[in-house]
């Protein structure tokens, strides 16, 4: 696998890329992920887990599946695995899925993280045809779609900028911590929401969507990446300078 | 591309003239002769002299250095007429015709062969679809609507996505007896769009303030660029909060883009918003005729309680703060005005007084304070203190806000005073508090836009 999850998915002609591939473009720019493992057996899986330690999840990882949640009935996310039978029980469920839908898929195993101890947030970047590059900062879960409490920025911004779109939010009271709860580290969080934006402006990137971030005190970690690449490969490859450092 | 030839011009054609009355190219002309340069009028079928000038053929057969045409031929004749000026030397054309790319896939042929010809002769077109621009201060009337020499030289430019809306922001100038350095509707911004037009005005010296409406533009960035490069204050209104997808294409050929992302980039661009055409003149008044504020913080001193209940709140809601005044303040203002009303902020007199000017000076001398706002109804035994508020702007270095009411005809002197000593003055406590509370966003905005210039040169 090469070190550019980028020219990885074009080498393959793909426009999306895998939740690992996002992460690992993510990580090289200095946004923190859960650590993961892409396994293609149910072995490499557990050996992966005993490492990352329990709990943890797994995931379907394949260019043909986007929404892993809603696929094969379930099959597509395990969470909360704590043990060896657990891990081979769900990519048993995995593999086994694939084959039916006849499509090639790996498993991402992943550390579990309590996200009842943050607040999800969630960050965009997208390539408006109009604005070009812009970053999206709102409340993620499930309140994203009744509250629409979102900010928007024209990339690529500094941390202040970052700081001012998250404080402009509703949800920024909760972040600011609430009945005696601990602040969220906003400063990481911003840092997010600047990466975000540069990531979109250097690279050919249509949409890219970390969502959701889990902001804490401990600071700022993205738990899921959707990355989908520019349908136009005219954009400047040269200004991929992000995608090219990704080595983790 | 510079736009001094449009709106800068030696001399003027007018193609397409006619001596037919209730013609475009009646009023065209009736409107253009106004300028107090040369003027021709050309048309092949023209016979003898219109407004004193003798018809020509073509622009091609006029002895002069012609720099503007303005095009009142139909649609499909334009690529020609745009042709034949390029020949003719002339660099600036006005298109009124519709029918280009807001009408179908035809008009968008028509449009790009008007600007393919265009773009062979390095020719700048206003338009096609707008009823033109002016700038009183020149009589240049390259409108043909009427009313248009009636529009009072001011130092707001106008800038409209449509050419109606921006007259009515011209008229709405000219009865707040304001007026405007020029107003120019863009229509379907063929080669002449908001950044050319930005950059033209940002240059002009009788510009001290520039206004937008902005409907939709495919080049947003380059919208939001212009306007951070400008080092005269911007305003925008961007329409289009609902759903009006549909109309606005049928109208300049535009897709209205996220109103969001507008409203955002405006504010990360530097450029305070408004929702309202008036609220677009009021603000562009404060910013054009005032120091720049340092902060967002509001000095309110009212002679009526009720205004300035009405004013503390809208401010607020705005984006404005009512900071306490320093104690050294209080004591002065006690010192003037003993038994004062209220002495926080705002400082409510009760009343007019003679001290009235004084009170207003202790605020605005107060370092807390970065905008003052008064207001009072009048009141003919005292007029408004005018011998204070002279010059009081420029020497604090401070925006000073004035607001009143009373039977126009008893201010009437009081007020053109005011006028003269070039205080920005509102007509209602509401326009009043919503133009302070603009130039507190614009203040909050400044710092970060200068502190990205870099970025801007990308």
């Amino acid at each position: 696998m090469t070190d550019d999850p980028i020219a990885a998915a074009r080498a393959d002609d793909r426009h999306t890329l895998t939740e690992a591939e996002g992460k690992r473009l993510l990580a090289g720019a200095g946004i923190e992920t859960p650590p993961f493992a892409v396994c293609e057996t149910a072995e490499e899986a557990v050996e992966a887990a005993e490492e990352i330690g329990y709990p943890v999840v797994l995931k379907v990882s394949s260019p043909s599946v986007t929404h892993k949640s809603e696929w094969g009935g379930g099959a597509g996310v395990t969470v909360g695995v704590t043990s060896a039978e657990g891990v081979r029980t769900a990519v048993e469920r995995i593999f086994e899925t694939a084959t039916e839908q006849d499509i090639d898929a790996d498993v991402l195993v992943e550390a579990a993280m309590d996200v009842d101890a943050g607040t999800e947030v969630i960050v965009g970047g997208l390539r408006d045809p109009s604005f070009g590059p812009v970053v999206l900062t709102g409340l993620g879960g499930v309140f994203t779609e009744v509250f629409e409490d979102t900010s928007h920025r024209i990339a690529p911004i500094d941390h202040a900028e970052a700081r001012a779109a998250i404080e402009e939010l509703q949800a920024a009271e909760l972040l600011a911590g609430y009945r005696g709860s601990e602040p969220a580290d906003i400063e990481a969080l911003a840092e997010v929401v600047a990466t975000v934006g540069d990531l979109v402006t250097d690279n050919p990137i249509a949409e890219l969507d970390v969502n959701p971030v889990l902001v804490s005190a401990d600071g700022a970690i993205a738990l899921d990446a959707l990355v989908v690449l520019d349908s136009d490969s005219a954009v400047d490859r040269e200004g991929g300078t992000a995608a090219a450092e990704v080595d983790r | 591309m510079t736009l001094q030839q449009m709106f800068d011009p030696a001399a003027v054609a007018v193609v397409g003239a006619s001596a037919t009355e209730g013609k475009i190219g009646y009023e065209a002309m009736a409107n253009a002769v106004e300028f107090d340069g040369p003027v021709y009028p050309v048309n092949p079928s023209g016979e003898g002299r219109l407004f004193g000038e003798a018809f020509v053929d073509s622009v091609t057969d006029i002895e002069d250095d012609v720099d503007l045409a303005l095009c009142c031929v139909p649609g499909a004749a334009t690529p020609e007429v745009i042709e034949e000026c390029g020949a003719a030397g002339i660099g600036a054309a006005v298109i009124y015709a519709g029918g280009f790319a807001e009408a179908g896939e035809e008009g968008e042929r028509l449009q790009e062969a008007v600007v393919a010809a265009a773009d062979r002769h390095d020719v700048s077109l206003l338009g096609p679809n707008t009823s033109g621009f002016v700038v009183p201060e020149r009589d240049l009337l390259c409108s043909f609507a009427s009313g248009a020499e009636k529009l009072p030289a001011g130092n707001t430019a106008v800038i409209a996505q449509s050419g109606g809306v921006a007259h009515a922001l011209a008229f709405q100038s000219r009865r707040q007896g304001r007026g405007v350095s020029a107003m120019v509707g863009l229509g379907n911004r063929a080669n002449v769009g908001f950044t050319e037009t930005i950059d033209y005005f940002d240059g002009d010296d009788r510009t001290d303030a520039i206004v937008l409406h902005v409907e939709g533009t495919d080049d947003g960035r380059g919208l939001l660029e212009a306007c951070r490069a400008s080092e005269t204050p911007v305003v925008a209104y961007k329409v289009g909060q609902s759903d009006v997808g549909a109309f606005a294409e049928s109208h300049t050929g535009a897709l209205t883009g996220d109103h969001e992302l507008y409203t955002a980039g405006f504010a990360q661009y530097g450029v305070p918003t408004v929702d309202a055409t008036d609220d677009l003149l009021d603000a562009a008044a404060a910013l054009a005729d005032s120091p720049a504020p340092a902060g967002p913080n509001v000095g309110v001193v009212t002679a009526q309680a009720g205004p300035g209940i009405i004013i503390s709140d809208r401010i607020q809601r705005g984006g404005g703060r009512l900071p306490e005044l320093s104690s050294e303040t209080q004591q002065r203002v006690d010192e003037i005005l003993t038994g004062v009303t209220y002495t926080g902020n705002p400082v409510d007199t009760g009343r007019p007084m003679p001290a009235f000017g004084d009170v207003v000076t202790a605020v605005a001398e107060d370092d807390g304070v970065d905008i003052v706002l008064v207001y009072e109804l009048y009141e003919q035994a005292m007029g408004f203190p005018v011998e204070a508020l002279s010059g009081l702007a420029e020497r604090v270095g401070k925006p000073i806000l004035f607001s009143t009411d009373g039977i126009e005809e008893d201010m009437a002197d009081d007020l053109s005073a005011l006028a003269d000593a070039g205080v920005p003055v509102f007509e209602t406590p509401e326009r009043a508090a919503d133009a302070a509370a603009v130039l507190a966003r614009y203040a909050g905005m400044a710092g970060p836009a200068a502190g990205q210039e870099v970025v801007a040169d990308d």
